[in-house]
């Protein structure tokens, strides 16, 4: 995993993993993005769930560790794609001073992160428990690349509590100010 | 009347003594708090000293005030916090974290296990 990716990307990674291992994971999510996400957390979801299916299908401690992971970073993944994320794929145009209208929509998605933090934060916390008994596993069983996958979940998953959900909510603070003079 | 005495006093200094070897630090295990510290701790903090993680080191922790290790880029929460990292303060943060320091960006439950968490701050008062 790569260092910058984000916590969500681990948790969509989930998602697609659970998708790729229907024998392991729970269901595909019902919940359908909206709008679009950035292509580059897309893209560092889709390597994470992968490296997690892969994970999964180990024999042993690490893999059942890996497979209780699953369910945890899939229902995490849905939550950020139906609202978290895609406020964020309008940065390159509100950082290029673009504003419209039709953007309003992130505001209701930001405004919906506000009222949900705790609990998405406590998604995190119990994320960050699958993930010790993932790390703890791959140390028993030396086994480098589940433990480097579980550090790396877990920066990402301080990556969306520190910049990522702040982020969004100044995003929906943003647009709520220039909103009505875009109209 | 001497025995009597001498009793008295035996008795008086085992209640005495008894309250401290009943609390968790007196009875306290470093070596198991070592292994706890391994298996819930680790994936974020480093035990040396300077090497910040996704959390700071915890390196000398015990004792040192929330929100002061150089180098780590702590939440407004922690940094405005003004605790010492006392074995009581630890023993409420690692029981539930957020309920102690609100808004604080770590992302982990906390042990609810109180003999895991004193052998746990045993471990933590050893590194220095």
């Amino acid at each position: 995993m790569h260092p910058r990716s984000t916590t969500m990307q681990a948790l969509l990674a989930i998602t697609a993993l659970a998708w790729a291992g229907p024998s392991h994971g729970q269901p595909a999510p019902a919940t359908a993005a909206k709008h679009p996400i950035p292509q580059a957390l897309k893209f560092e979801h889709a390597e994470d769930a992968e490296r997690l299916a892969l994970l999964a299908k180990r024999p042993g401690a690490v893999g059942a560790a890996a497979r209780k992971a699953i369910p945890l970073f899939q229902r995490h993944a849905a939550r950020e794609a139906e609202f978290i994320m895609a406020p964020l794929a309008l940065l390159p145009d509100l950082a290029d001073g673009k504003v419209t209208p039709d953007m309003a929509w992130a505001v209701a998605d930001a405004d919906r992160v506000k009222a949900e933090r705790e609990r998405i934060f406590q998604e995190h916390t119990e994320v960050t428990d699958a993930l010790n008994a993932l790390i703890s596993a791959a140390e028993r069983a030396h086994d480098q690349d589940a433990k480097e996958f579980a550090e790396a979940a877990a920066a990402d998953s301080l990556n969306d509590v520190e910049i990522l959900e702040p982020m969004v909510l100044v995003i929906g603070d943003y647009l709520r100010g220039k909103l009505p003079a875009a109209h | 009347m001497t025995k009597r005495f001498l009793s008295v006093g035996v008795a008086g200094l085992m209640l005495a003594v008894l309250p401290v070897l009943l609390t968790p630090a007196a009875a306290a295990d470093p070596a198991a708090g070592k292994s706890v510290f391994s298996s819930t701790c680790a994936i974020c903090h480093s035990i040396q000293a300077g090497q910040n993680k996704i959390g700071p080191s915890l390196f000398g922790v015990v004792g040192r005030e929330t929100g002061s290790e150089p180098g780590y880029t702590y939440s407004s929460a922690n940094m405005n916090a003004h605790l010492t990292w006392d074995a009581a303060t630890l023993d409420k943060y690692l029981e539930a974290p957020r309920a102690t320091i609100p808004n604080t960006k770590m992302t982990y439950g906390g042990l609810k296990d109180a003999d895991k968490r004193a052998n746990l701050i045993a471990f933590l008062a050893t590194l220095k």
